[in-house]
């Protein structure tokens, strides 16, 4: 797991990197590195890497970092776990690489000696890393296929900067707090900064599946080695097969990535809620053999007794499997404890990861280092609301959205409407101007608030700036731009993969597990897994987002899986929208706090120096 | 390979001045790395100048209709082309048309006051177009990509070289006797005296010599440079220094500036605005310490502690500490200008130059 920065002075003017500036960096991530860290400078002065470790693999000094290989020529800082890292190495021994370790991170040192950048196509696991070619005088970046380790970069024209967290880079004092008009118009309208922007502007975000190499010129274009609309075309692309044959497909699927997930010299445990993908997890977990896994519950004060509280049919589940169940009671006075605590480990501005910070807080009070999570399900098996409501709104609006200027005209309309006090939604007022099309249906559907909304809360200069910069349209269907087009249910997997689960998600159970020291492990979101998984149309077909209780045997409980229709509460929403400053009576909607939430959040002085 | 250049600047050889000084530097380089360059100057006069092999420079037109007409007319017959390079951004809009009629990779240049005052939509995607963009410095750079939208990889920098006739060397008793400076120390100031560049701080510096006289009883401070602004700055001289302690040296020639900047103390120029700052890499190449100012892309010439420091131009307190810490140390080392010297800048050019070879012609049949 870990944290990792780096300096690089790619230009002979550049000064040599200078030591104390690394060590900041580095000293901001120090929640990330429990168990020890490490710097290193490069002899001329110019190439120098930082490392906070959380050990997970081979806990032995011979797995310190930065780490070199043995010929001197190759250095590395790396985060994250490479989860067949046992077969790459057998693979590479076979053809004559010797290994000292037996940590993940020399596998890859000698997975880049044997085949270059190319070495991410074969790595399966979650990673963010550095490599140093001192031969070559080469700098590379490398980021997982699907964004769960996070890598940030920025660049002077003389020199190159990352680090795991953009506030680190800003804690080593080299670099500006510049706003990015982008970054910040795009978590008003998304709830969180989607890549490559931050809210800096000299700081970028490291695109999932994608590397970024440094020379003597500086660094060149990032180079996209993973895209998940085109994963999903060849997926759909492979050959059909029966209802049954799915079912056992994903249940094979779900097997093999635990299985590879659960590759640890520590115990590895799951956060268990009352839903069926992290009960699937812990089924499997048991199935595979791990013994009294523990399994940690968030539950709430103000739910105790209520039909929403998950903890009841939780213990059942772990009952089921065996599990050490660990129920954690969080209730608002912690929340409101915490909060400072947690805009602080917040990494760039998000209206979400409170549960994760819980849920990891009580791992980390349990002693746990390393724990399973359902992320990602959703994403994959079509669980969302999204998967039926924008191919309905897109096929049934797409005819009007040919009526020039129709869809302004009624949304005006009808936001005035909303505004006197039409019981709807804001976001209501731009059906038809945005419910036509793919991504004006998934913006509608994700958006915390929409554009025409902005100029209201943030300056409109800046909204102005944002909007051409980012373009909140286009870099939503970016997500689609595949070679081939894509079925309903795939569409919208790789909207919601590429995006909500890439910049929320992901992004938030990094930043909030981490602040713990725990490494959250997510099997659901995994390129090899994904493309096991059967075609879309065939995931809809088998009902995938319920057939996944039958992949433990045992098969989960019936209880859990009739709790799905009723959905998942907890009391963030009213807490967020008490927080944000606003009293909340009776039930609160959580699209509703968020919006004030999103305001609050952002009040917390992103670009002035109060933040690092 | 020869890579064939199209290059459109205000001016580059057989003309004054610091970016025509870049132009041919840059021009020389590129040549050197066996590139064919044709120059298409708006000013300048070339004829007598003898011109690096690969280099060709036709007749300056300044009339801006009349460029474009006889540039179009000249590029055709200098085709095929593979780089358009544009020197200035006021020629950016043009150098896009070229670009895009002959299927050509567009690099421009960027070098600071140039970006700053223009920022109509045609002249930012005018630069958004390009496929590659340098600046002298990474203040510019910066500013840049706060306005335009351009890949963060795209924007490069290629800072200044300093010619190898700045090296230090003995001072000259003779220049010192010429100019009467009396045991010094001498602070020294390089720099046109015009009322628009008034950002070059020269009155912070008087404001601070009382206080260093105080200190030092024999510091003066020599200013070497003309302009519209001398008679007023002179009259700002007396006024917060007295008559003696500042020497107006009028014009230098480039070819006596190496003793100058030899025989001073101290090189001090607190610029709010320096798009690069020559002077301040001339001045340290001599082995003379500098403080420069913060703002702008002076921090590009005083990279660190070896060379100098940067004070902040509207604070008196904080130059007059600054002068006070340097004037006790010792020379420049050589090797922190070492980077700054013609063989990196021509290495750096060529890799430049490659980088954009590399990238595939995106400009072609999208006109």
């Amino acid at each position: 797991m870990c944290g990792i920065a780096g300096i690089h002075a790619y230009l002979d003017v550049a000064p040599p990197v200078d030591r104390a500036e690394l060590a900041r960096i580095n000293d901001r991530m120090a929640a990330r590195g429990p168990d020890g860290n490490g710097l290193w400078l490069a002899a001329d002065g110019r190439t120098g890497f930082a490392h906070q470790r959380l050990a997970i693999i081979d806990l032995s000094d011979a797995g310190a970092q930065p780490m070199h290989s043995a010929c001197g020529r190759y250095t590395i800082t790396f985060n994250g776990e490479i989860y067949n890292y046992r077969e790459l190495r057998e693979q590479l021994a076979a053809r004559g690489y010797a290994f000292r370790s037996g940590s993940d991170t020399e596998v890859l040192l000698q997975l880049y000696a044997d085949c270059g950048a190319d070495m991410v196509k074969k790595l399966r696991g979650m990673f963010a890393f550095g490599l140093w070619d001192a031969e070559k005088r080469m700098l590379l970046l490398a980021r997982d296929a699907l964004g769960v380790k996070p890598l940030y970069w920025a660049d002077d024209g003389w020199t190159v900067r990352f680090a795991s967290q953009a506030k680190a880079l800003l804690a080593g004092g080299r670099i500006g707090r510049d706003p990015d008009s982008a970054g910040i118009v795009g978590f008003h309208l998304f709830g969180s900064v989607p890549e490559p922007f931050t809210v800096w502007r000299e700081i970028h975000t490291l695109p999932a599946g994608t590397t970024l190499t440094i020379d003597a010129s500086g660094p060149q274009a990032p180079k996209r080695y993973y895209d998940v609309a085109e994963a999903l075309a060849a997926r759909a692309n492979g050959a059909g097969h029966g209802d049954a044959d799915a079912r056992g497909r994903l249940s094979d699927a779900v097997r093999d990535s635990v299985r590879h997930h659960l590759v640890a010299d520590v115990p590895v445990a799951v956060f268990l809620s009352a839903g069926l993908d992290s009960g699937a997890l812990l089924g499997t977990m048991a199935a595979l053999g791990a013994q009294s896994v523990s399994a940690v519950t968030l539950a709430f004060a103000e739910f105790k007794g209520l039909a929403v509280d998950e903890a009841p049919l939780a213990a059942e589940v772990a009952e089921r499997y065996g599990a050490r169940h660990i129920v954690r009671t969080v209730d608002r006075a912690e929340f409101e404890a915490d909060l400072p605590a947690i805009l602080d480990a917040m990494d760039l501005p998000t209206i979400d990861g409170i549960n994760t910070w819980f849920v990891a807080k009580a791992a980390h009070e349990a002693g746990i280092k390393v724990a399973l999570s359902g992320l990602g399900a959703d994403e994959c098996f079509g669980g969302y609301p999204s998967f039926a409501d924008v191919p309905r709104s897109v096929h049934w609006l797409r005819p009007l959205s040919f009526v020039p200027g129709l869809g302004p005209l009624v949304r005006r309309g009808l936001s005035a409407a909303i505004d006197a006090g039409l019981g709807l939604h804001p976001k209501a007022a731009g059906l038809l101007q945005y419910g036509g099309d793919w991504a004006g249906a998934y913006l509608l559907r994700r958006s915390v608030y929409m554009p025409w909304e902005l100029d209201e809360l943030i300056d409109p200069a800046l909204v102005a700036d944002g909007l051409r910069r980012l373009a909140p349209l286009s870099h939503i269907a970016a997500a689609l731009h595949g070679a081939r087009p894509l079925g309903d249910f795939d569409r919208v997997a790789a909207l919601e993969t590429a995006l909500y689960m890439r910049n929320q998600l992901l992004r938030d159970a990094d930043w909030a597990g981490m602040s713990h020291g725990v490494e959250i492990r997510v099997p659901y979101v995994d390129p090899f897994f994904l493309a096991a998984l059967p075609s879309g149309e065939v995931l809809a077909r088998v009902n995938a987002k319920d057939a996944v209780a039958d992949v433990p045997v045992p098969p989960l409980p019936a209880a859990v899986r009739e709790r799905r229709k009723t959905g998942f509460v907890t009391p963030a929403g009213r807490w967020l929208r008490e927080a944000a400053g606003t009293p909340a009576l009776g039930a609160v909607d959580f699209s509703a706090a968020s919006r004030t939430w999103a305001l609050r959040v952002w009040q917390n002085g992103w670009t002035t120096s109060v933040v690092a | 390979m020869t890579v064939r250049i199209l290059a459109l600047v205000g001016d580059a050889f057989g003309a004054r001045g610091g970016i025509a000084r870049y132009n041919r530097d840059l021009f020389t380089a590129l040549a050197s790395a066996d590139a064919k360059i044709l120059v298409l100057p708006r000013l300048g006069d070339a004829s007598g100048v003898a011109l690096p092999a690969g280099v060709r420079q036709r007749p300056a037109i300044f009339g801006k209709l009349h460029f474009s007409l006889a540039s179009l007319w000249t590029v055709w017959r200098f085709r095929p082309v593979d780089v358009v390079f544009c020197g200035h951004v006021f020629m950016a809009p043009l150098a896009v048309l070229l670009a895009r009629l002959l299927g050509a990779r567009y690099w421009l240049q960027a070098h600071g006051t140039d970006i700053w005052n223009d920022r109509r939509d045609v002249v930012r995607r005018a630069i958004e177009a390009a496929d590659q963009v340098t600046t002298v410095s990474r203040g510019t750079r910066r500013r840049l990509l706060g306005w335009v939208d351009l890949a963060p990889e795209r924007v490069r920098v290629l800072p200044n070289t300093v010619d190898e006739r700045f090296a230090p060397g003995p001072a000259s008793p003779a220049l010192r006797e010429r100019l009467k400076l009396g045991r010094g120390p001498i602070l020294l100031t390089v720099g046109r005296l015009a009322a628009s560049e008034r950002y070059k701080g020269h009155e912070l510096v008087f404001a601070a010599l009382p206080a260093l006289r105080a200190r030092f009883p024999g510091l003066v401070h020599v200013v070497a440079g003309e302009g519209d602004d001398r008679a007023r700055l002179e009259a700002r001289a007396a006024e917060l220094a007295g008559d003696t302690a500042v020497h107006f040296l009028g014009y230098v020639p480039d070819e006596e500036l190496p003793d100058l900047y030899r025989l001073a103390d101290l090189f001090v120029m607190p610029s709010a605005e320096e798009g690069f700052g020559i002077v301040y890499l001339e001045a340290a190449a001599c082995g003379l310490r500098v403080i420069g100012g913060a703002g702008g892309g002076g921090g590009d010439a005083v990279p660190d502690a070896r060379v100098g420091e940067l004070v902040d131009p509207a604070d008196l307190a904080g130059l007059v500490e600054a002068v006070m810490r340097l004037l006790g140390q010792d020379r420049v080392d050589p090797a922190a200008i070492e980077p700054y010297r013609r063989s990196h800048f021509a290495a750096a050019a060529g890799l430049l130059l490659a980088r954009l070879m590399a990238q595939p012609r995106r400009m072609r049949g999208a006109a």
